[in-house]
Formats: C-alpha cells, sequence, structure tokens
C-alpha cells in the first residue's frame, strides 16, 4: 500500500511543479538558443536528463552490464544543433554516464555523435555527411533516444549478445559459443551504432535513399566506433532505400556488409587469411505504420556472420512494436521479439544450433508530465530454449527531464 | 422630460464608439529557431522564419457573447505554425491545417486547453479542430518537431486586437464604460491600465 501512495504522491507533486516547469524550461530552451548574421547562423545547446532503474531475475538482460540484479544508471545527454545557411547542419551529442549502454562502471564524459551535413540543393534530394553517427539501417534509429523510445530497451535484435565474438577467433567449431562474459560477445546490431565514416542519402519523389559507409560493422562494440581505435582498414558498406506509397506507410529494405572482427583477433585466424575475410552480412526489411494516435513499427533482419574455424553463422530476428497514445498525457507500448538461430557445425560431424532462440514481449506505458517531462515503466518477460532459467523477467523505470 | 434626457445621455454613452490607439513597448527579437534533424532526412527547414514580437490588447469587461464566432486557423507550414501568435474570444474554433509534405502532430499541455490532435496528413477531411472555450494562454507544439512552438490567446472579451511589430495598436468600435485595458506581451509579462471610455480617441500607451 505504501509504494501506489508514495508514487501517486510523486505523480500529484510532479504534475503541479510541471505547470511551472513548463514555462521554466521553455526560457531555458530560449537562453540556449543563438542566431546571428541575419539568423544565417544559428545554434541550439539542448539535453535530457534520465534516471533508469532496472530489475531482473536471472543475469542482467542485453546491453545491461552488471553482476546484480539490479541497477540505477542515470545519464545527462547534451546536444548542439547548428545551421550554417540553408546547405549546412552540424550536430554533436555527449553524454555523460555508466558507459553507453547501462552498466555499473563509474560515471564517464563521451563524445558520442558529431558530423557534419551538405545539402547543395533545396529540394533534399541530396546530402553528403561526414563524421560519427547512428547508421543509416533500419527503422529503429529515429526513435532510439529515450524521449521518442516507447520502451527503455532496444528491440532485441538491436542488443541480443549472440555467440559472436569479435576479439578472439575460435580454435575449432567446438569452442564456438564458450562462455565468456557477456561483454565479450556482439548483437547483429549493436544498439543505433555510432560508428565513424560518410553517408549520401536524399529524397526521391516517395522514394528515401542512403548510403554509408563506416569503420565499423553493425554490431561493433562502442570502444570500435571512434576513428581514432577503429581505421578504415575495413570499411562497412549499408545502404536503405524506403518507399512511401503515402504519408502513413513507409516500407524499406537495408543491406550492410563488413568485416566484424577486431584486430585483436588477428593472431588467432586461420593462415592465409585476414580480418576482411570475415564479415558480417546483414538484410533488413522494414514497415511502419502511423495514423492519428497510432504508430506501428516492424522489422525483419536476417545476419550472416562468417566465423573463422566454423563457417556461416545465421540468425534471424524480427519485431512487430505498437504504440497508442491514449490521451496527450498518456501512451502504452507493446513489442513482439524473437530470434532465431541456424544450425552450425559442431566440431563432432553434426551440427548444433549456434545460439539459444529467443522470445520476449515487452509492455510500457509514458506518462509525459510536461513537454519537458516524462516518466516510462516497462515490463518485459524474456523465454529462452534450452537453458536451465528459461524464462527471465525485466522491470524497469525511467525518468527524463528534457530540456 | 428630466428622466427622458438623462435616458438618452446614457444611450448615447452606452454606444459611444471608442477608440483607443497607442503603444506598447516589445521585447526584443527573440532567437530564430532551430530544428533538430539529427535522424531525418529533411527536405527543407534549414533556414525557420523569425517571428518578431507582437503584443495581444484587449478590453476586459463584461460582454455580450455573440451567438456565433468566426473559425480561425493555424496552419503547420515549412515546419512553424503560421500565424505562431492568434488572440481568439472564448468558444472559437480553430483549425489546425498541415500544408507541409510530411505529418505534424499538435498537442499542448496548457491548463487552459490540454489536447493532442495526432498524427494528421494535409489530405484528412475533416481538418483537425479544437474548441478554445476557456481563457488563458496555451503553448502549441508539435510532437514531432520540438523546435515548432505557436500561442493561442483565448480572451473573454470581442474586444482585442494584435499589434503591429513596432508596437503600435488600434482598437475601435469599444462601447462606454469602465473596464481595463490589457496587453498581453509574453507568457509571463501581461500590463493593465483601467480606461474609462466615454466616445472618441483615447491614447494609451505601455508601459
Amino acid at each position: 500500500m505504501i509504494l501506489p501512495r508514495a508514487i501517486s504522491l510523486a505523480l500529484l507533486t510532479l504534475t503541479a511543479v510541471s505547470v511551472h516547469g513548463e514555462d521554466f524550461l521553455d526560457r531555458v530552451d530560449e537562453s540556449l538558443t543563438f542566431s546571428g548574421f541575419n539568423d544565417q547562423v544559428r545554434a541550439r545547446f539542448s539535453g535530457w536528463l534520465d534516471f533508469e532503474y532496472y530489475n531482473f531475475s536471472g543475469d542482467a538482460p542485453g546491453l545491461i552490464f552488471t553482476d546484480d540484479h539490479d541497477l540505477f544508471n542515470p545519464r545527462l545527454t547534451l546536444f548542439f544543433d547548428a545551421h550554417i545557411g540553408a546547405s549546412c547542419y552540424f550536430f554533436a551529442q555527449a553524454r555523460v554516464d555508466r558507459g553507453f549502454d547501462p552498466s555499473d562502471a563509474p560515471m564517464e564524459a563521451r563524445m558520442e555523435e558529431y558530423a557534419l551535413r551538405w545539402t547543395p540543393w533545396d529540394a533534399g534530394r541530396f546530402h553528403v555527411q561526414v563524421g560519427r553517427f547512428a547508421t543509416i539501417v533500419g527503422s529503429y534509429v529515429k526513435r532510439h533516444q529515450s524521449w521518442e523510445n516507447p520502451f527503455i530497451n532496444a528491440p532485441l535484435i538491436y542488443e541480443n549478445m549472440t555467440s559472436i565474438y569479435d576479439s578472439e577467433a575460435p580454435p575449432d567449431a567446438q569452442a564456438f559459443g564458450g562462455e565468456e562474459s557477456k561483454y565479450h560477445y556482439n548483437p547483429v546490431i549493436w544498439g543505433p551504432s555510432y560508428a565513424t565514416g560518410m553517408s549520401v542519402s536524399g529524397k526521391l519523389g516517395k522514394f528515401d535513399y542512403a548510403v554509408e559507409i563506416k569503420n565499423a560493422s553493425l554490431s561493433s562494440r562502442p570502444e570500435s566506433w571512434d576513428a581514432r581505435d577503429s581505421g578504415f582498414q575495413y570499411p562497412t558498406l549499408s545502404a536503405r532505400l524506403a518507399w512511401h506509397p503515402n504519408m502513413a506507410w513507409t516500407l524499406g529494405v537495408s543491406a550492410s556488409e563488413g568485416s566484424y572482427m577486431t584486430e585483436q583477433a588477428q593472431p588467432d585466424l586461420p593462415p592465409g587469411t585476414g580480418l576482411g575475410d570475415f564479415k558480417e552480412k546483414v538484410l533488413g526489411q522494414d514497415i511502419s505504420f502511423a495514423w492519428h494516435h497510432w504508430q506501428l513499427w516492424a522489422e525483419v533482419y536476417e545476419a550472416r556472420f562468417e566465423v573463422p574455424n566454423v563457417g556461416n553463422a545465421d540468425t534471424l530476428g524480427y519485431y512487430l512494436e505498437a504504440k497508442y497514445k491514449f490521451t496527450p498525457n498518456l501512451c502504452g507500448a507493446l513489442r513482439w521479439n524473437q530470434q532465431f538461430f541456424a544450425d552450425v557445425p559442431n566440431g563432432k560431424g553434426g551440427e548444433k544450433p549456434w545460439g539459444h532462440d529467443l522470445s520476449r514481449i515487452d509492455a510500457a506505458m509514458t506518462y509525459r508530465f510536461t513537454p519537458h517531462m516524462q516518466m516510462k515503466l516497462q515490463y518485459s518477460v524474456q523465454h529462452e530454449d534450452q537453458v536451465v532459467n528459461a524464462v527471465a523477467h525485466l522491470i524497469a523505470t525511467q525518468f527524463t527531464l528534457r530540456y | 422630460m428630466k428622466s427622458f434626457i438623462i435616458l438618452i445621455i446614457t444611450a448615447t454613452l452606452a454606444h459611444a464608439d471608442t477608440t483607443i490607439e497607442g503603444h506598447v513597448e516589445l521585447p526584443k527579437t527573440k532567437s530564430a529557431p532551430v530544428m533538430a534533424k539529427r535522424y531525418e532526412i529533411v527536405t527543407k527547414g534549414g533556414v525557420l522564419s523569425t517571428n518578431p514580437p507582437i503584443a495581444i490588447i484587449y478590453l476586459e469587461g463584461s460582454f455580450a457573447k455573440p451567438a456565433s464566432l468566426p473559425m480561425r486557423k493555424i496552419i503547420q507550414k515549412d515546419f512553424t505554425f503560421q500565424p505562431s501568435l492568434l488572440a481568439v474570444q472564448t468558444g472559437t474554433k480553430v483549425e489546425f491545417p498541415n500544408q507541409d509534405d510530411t505529418y505534424h502532430n499538435v498537442f499542448s499541455f496548457s491548463p487552459a486547453k490540454r489536447f493532442d490532435l495526432g498524427r494528421h496528413r494535409p489530405e484528412d477531411d475533416p481538418v483537425p479542430s479544437e474548441v478554445f472555450d476557456k481563457a488563458g494562454m496555451i503553448t502549441l507544439r508539435c510532437d514531432i518537431h520540438e523546435h515548432m512552438r505557436g500561442i493561442v490567446l483565448v480572451v473573454d472579451t470581442p474586444h482585442f486586437v494584435i499589434s503591429g511589430t513596432d508596437g503600435n495598436f488600434k482598437l475601435s468600435g469599444l462601447p462606454a464604460g469602465t473596464y481595463k485595458l490589457k496587453a498581453w506581451i509574453d507568457s509571463r509579462t501581461t500590463l493593465e491600465k483601467p480606461v474609462t471610455l466615454t466616445g472618441g480617441t483615447l491614447k494609451v500607451n505601455f508601459p
């Protein structure tokens, strides 16, 4: 009884405070916006303050890294957006938190994104962007930040650690899929994949196109995203084509190919091979729909990892996600995720699946107190085939203040 | 005879067509809005128009409500609300047509009117609308484009006018009597002065 009362009291207090807070944060926003040269140069600093709490029944799920069964994760995100005329746009994102993914590491400050976009023609049919920025693959990136994401975590395919191990090559098929700590492994796509490189994108009638060349593959860990840590010897090439038959619908296809192993793995590779011989290949399809208070998304990815001394490790993952706004303040979201793993040689003349098939359902509610303040509550239940504790639960809450 | 003369004078005063002219000291121009388009391919929106400060001047008092009020519009065009500031009388219906080639989602969390129109296309029929039935300031926003801001000031009087960008205003056709003349300048600043209208033209400046 005490907890519901405390939550009710907190909500009432926040709602009361928020009426005045809205105007105050609007003024903060205005004071952090600058323009000059007859408004041809304009810039804005903005940011989000997130407080997240996770509680899970078994091992930490997805991209959460802790040995405990709960985790508190504060995060300060700072954005800088600047326009120079109609042709140049620069943006940057910096974070102060306990690592890119929620973890029990000490607090640190990092620059996550910085990119310069040049748009030579007004119609937007051609943009060139250079820097470190989120991948153009798929449709999740547009809502991956805490304010836009109806959930606290990412879809399964963007965060489920597979048996792929980017810093060592397995000596043989039997050793593939060992029991290292989770952070040694890689998902199919590591969150928004803020790798470094260049993209070309644009709109041509009812089509959007985008092509990017980056220094790291989609599965690469955050330590590989910066050009100082990972060069362009083995670049990843990705592309996306989207069709908008009308404003409500978007259908997209994405593809990506690039080396996924780090230089640490080089000594383990079979003789006569190099890092460029082992690639991650991804083919994705996405569909989304939006109308009035409904938003629906679905993505399906087929991925192949070329694993040294093993062969091709294939996986397929998809999710279906729906969001509905019940009132101006309250919205609910539901997501169904699955990932399946194909067989690889087991080193004994037979075959074995290279991962445990997974199913997960996520349910979340978001309450917006003001245009600057929101709170989310999420429950997830996951079933993993062929493991002792097959069912795992996650309860998470996230408070976000935006300015 | 005496009471007839008083009646004539009173009637004349009540229908006296008074005009108030004056000037409002406006704040300096705000910085132009900055559109964030980090994860979007946006065809326009590089240089958004700056909205110079203007004031709304209105006469506060007890006035008869008209049988019907004209409908007003706030358009979403080039990733801005046009006009960005609209004054309406209590009970006015405002339409929100989308004239961009992308979705907008107009909403307000303001206590005077809390609503969310959802995602709307330019071709949507009927055009989404709201009736503003409570006096107060309503801040309009777009759930998709964070930089978009607009204001609807709902006033409980038929006598209001928007100043020019130079701060000058003229409010005509006012009935005789004693009222408060208010100048809304921004969300934090509304100035007021008592006025007694007896016909002719009255000069009032703020401050």
